[in-house]
C-alpha cells in the first residue's frame, strides 16, 4: 500500500529540503508534482501583507525555521512549529511571531507573543488550512529587525470548503 | 458550549530549567460565515486569545483567528523561575472569558 | 465467439473474481492502520485527541445525579473501570428482554429512560456522545467479541446483505471499496476495511467527536443513496456485521479519524 502521507518538511531557509524532496520520490510521488519550494517568491499580494505587520521592513531569510507538512492529509487540523534561533535575553529576544496563509479567507492566521522569559523561541500549534497555498512565519526581533521563513504546502482535504 | 482544556507540564523542574506547556483546548472555535437557513450567516464564534501568566508577569500570548484549528492545541516554553500557578486566561469573541491554572513546581 | 463477446465475458469474470476476494477475517485492518504516523500518535495522545475530553465529559455524567433524587449511572454500575471494562467489546447485542437489536447508544439511552426514568439524551446529542465515548474507552484495547449467530443471526445477515448490496445514484456497495479497493486512494484518502472499531470518533472534516452511525450516514450521502435515520435498523444491523468482520481487533474507542 502507498504511503499516505508525504514526510514532514523542516523549512529553513534557504535551500530547497533535499532530503524531504528524496522522502518524498521514494514514497511514490511525483516530486515534479510538488511545487518547488524556496523558488517561489511571495505574490506581491503577500508581500503586501508582510510588509503591513513588518511596518514596511523587508524581512530576511534565516534563523527561523517552519516546520509544516509539505502534503497535509486534512486542512482541518495542520501541525505547525516554529522555531527562532535567538538567546532569549532581555537585550535579544524574539517578541512575537506571524503566521499568514496567503489563500485562506482570513489569511492573518495567528501571533505568537513572547519575550525572555520564555527562554526558547519554539511555539506548535493546529492550524486549519483551506487550500494549497504558501505559508509564511514572521517573527519580530528585539532589535528591530524582522525574519521569516515559508513552505509551499498541498492540501488535499481542504478545511472551509470540503466539509469542515 | 463545554468548555474544557489540558494544560500538560512536566510535574517538577529546576530553577532555570526551560519547560514545554502543551495546551489543548476543547471549543468547536467556528468560523462562521455559513448560510444559517434564514437567510443570514451564522456569526463567527472563536477564542481569539490566550494568555499565561507566571510569577507575577505574562509569561505568552496567542492571538488566534479563523485560522487556528477547532480544538486547538498549542505548546510554548518557559523558564522554571519558582514554585507557583501558571494562570491561563482565554478570551471569547463576545467577551465571555475560561480560567484554568496549573501548578509548576521548581526545586 | 466475438472479440467484443469474450472481453465483456473476461471484465464478468474479473469482477466475480473481485467479488469473492473476500478477506480473511484475520486480514481485516483498524482504521488506525490507515492514519499517517502523525495522526496515529495523536490518536494514543491524551495531551492532543480532542476525543477525551468527549470521554471525561461522559465519565462526570456517569457519576452525576439526574436530579436531586434520582440515581447516577455509578449509583447501579459502582467502580466502573472495573465492572463494565470489556462490555462495549459486545455491542451490537440482541436485548434478551425485547428481542431487538442494540448498540451502546440503545443500552445507554434504554438504562436512562427505563431505569432512569429521564428523556433520552438523543442520538448524536453531546451528552449521548460523551456517554458512548466514555463507556468505549472503558474497553479500549480489548477484543471486539460480538455474537453473531442464535437471536443475533437474522441481523447479522440483514448487515451482510446491507454491505453487499450496490446502493445510490453511484450504484456502489460497501463491499466493493471496503474489500475491493482497500489500499486504493478515494481523493485524498485511503480506503480502510470500514472496520468502525474507534468510534466514537473525533473525525477531523467534522472538527468534532461522533458516532458510527453519522459515519454510516457520511458513506451513504457519498454513493448518494438513502441517509438512514441515527439508531435505525439498517445501520444497527450492518453495525452488528461491521463488529463481526472486526472480530478481534481492539476497541480503539476514542479514536482519531481524518
Amino acid at each position: 500500500m502507498s504511503s499516505a502521507i508525504s514526510p514532514r518538511s523542516r523549512h529553513s531557509e534557504p535551500g530547497l529540503d533535499r532530503r524531504s524532496v528524496l522522502a518524498g520520490a521514494t514514497a511514490g510521488l511525483l516530486v515534479a508534482a510538488l511545487p518547488a519550494r524556496a523558488a517561489t517568491e511571495p505574490s506581491p499580494e503577500l508581500a503586501q501583507l508582510i510588509a503591513r505587520i513588518t511596518e514596511g521592513a523587508v524581512p530576511e531569510r534565516g534563523r527561523i525555521t517552519l516546520d509544516i507538512p509539505a502534503l497535509v492529509e486534512n486542512g482541518n487540523s495542520v501541525d505547525t512549529r516554529i522555531v527562532v534561533e535567538s538567546p532569549m535575553t532581555d537585550a535579544d529576544h524574539v517578541r512575537w511571531i506571524h503566521l499568514i496563509a496567503e489563500k485562506n479567507p482570513f489569511p492573518d492566521m495567528a501571533r505568537f507573543h513572547l519575550g525572555p522569559r520564555a527562554g526558547r523561541a519554539e511555539v506548535a500549534t493546529t492550524l486549519r488550512l483551506a487550500q494549497s497555498q504558501k505559508i509564511t512565519a514572521v517573527a519580530a526581533l528585539s532589535g528591530g529587525a524582522f525574519v521569516l521563513a515559508d513552505a509551499d504546502i498541498v492540501v488535499t482535504l481542504s478545511a472551509c470548503i470540503d466539509g469542515g | 458550549m463545554t468548555f474544557n482544556a489540558r494544560i500538560t507540564l512536566p510535574p517538577t523542574a529546576s530553577v532555570g530549567e526551560i519547560v514545554e506547556i502543551r495546551v489543548l483546548t476543547r471549543h468547536p472555535m467556528d468560523r462562521g460565515g455559513q448560510s444559517d437557513g434564514r437567510g443570514g450567516t451564522v456569526p463567527r464564534k472563536i477564542l481569539n486569545r490566550l494568555t499565561a501568566t507566571y510569577a507575577g508577569e505574562p509569561i505568552f500570548r496567542f492571538d488566534m483567528h479563523t485560522g487556528v484549528a477547532a480544538n486547538p492545541f498549542v505548546s510554548f516554553t518557559t523558564r522554571a523561575v519558582a514554585t507557583g500557578d501558571i494562570v491561563f486566561e482565554w478570551r471569547e469573541d463576545g467577551g465571555a472569558t475560561y480560567t484554568r491554572t496549573a501548578r509548576l513546581t521548581v526545586t | 465467439m466475438s472479440g467484443r463477446g469474450r472481453l465483456i465475458q473476461g471484465a464478468f469474470a474479473l469482477g466475480l473474481a473481485a467479488l469473492a476476494a473476500v478477506p480473511a477475517l484475520s486480514e481485516i485492518k483498524s482504521g488506525t492502520e490507515f492514519l499517517s504516523p502523525d495522526m496515529r500518535r495523536q490518536q494514543a495522545d491524551e495531551t492532543r485527541n480532542p476525543a477525551f475530553f468527549w470521554v471525561e465529559q461522559g465519565r462526570e455524567l456517569f457519576s452525576r445525579k439526574p436530579t436531586p433524587d434520582g440515581q447516577a449511572c455509578v449509583s447501579c454500575h459502582a467502580d466502573p473501570q472495573q465492572s463494565l471494562r470489556g462490555t462495549a467489546a459486545h455491542y451490537p447485542q440482541v436485548d434478551a428482554a425485547t428481542a431487538k437489536l442494540l448498540n451502546l447508544e440503545g443500552r445507554i439511552e434504554q438504562c436512562r429512560v427505563e431505569r432512569q426514568g429521564q428523556p433520552a439524551f438523543g442520538y448524536e446529542s453531546p451528552e449521548l456522545l460523551a456517554m458512548t465515548a466514555y463507556l468505549g474507552s472503558l474497553s479500549r484495547g480489548l477484543p471486539v467479541e460480538v455474537k453473531t449467530d442464535g437471536a443475533a443471526k437474522p441481523y447479522y445477515e440483514a448487515g451482510k446483505a446491507f454491505f453487499e448490496r450496490r446502493q445510490g445514484q453511484l450504484n456502489l456497495s460497501c463491499q466493493q471499496c471496503h474489500d475491493g479497493l482497500v489500499g486504493q486512494k478515494l481523493r485524498g484518502d485511503t480506503v480502510s476495511h470500514g472496520a468502525g472499531t474507534g468510534y466514537p470518533a473525533y473525525r477531523l472534516e467534522w472538527n468534532d467527536v461522533g458516532s458510527l452511525h453519522r459515519r454510516l450516514r457520511a458513506c451513504s450521502l457519498g454513493v448518494r443513496a438513502t441517509q438512514f435515520d441515527y439508531g435505525s435498523p439498517e445501520y444497527l444491523a450492518l453495525e452488528l456485521y461491521l463488529a463481526g468482520r472486526a472480530k478481534g481487533l481492539p476497541v480503539e474507542t476514542p479514536g482519531m479519524r481524518r
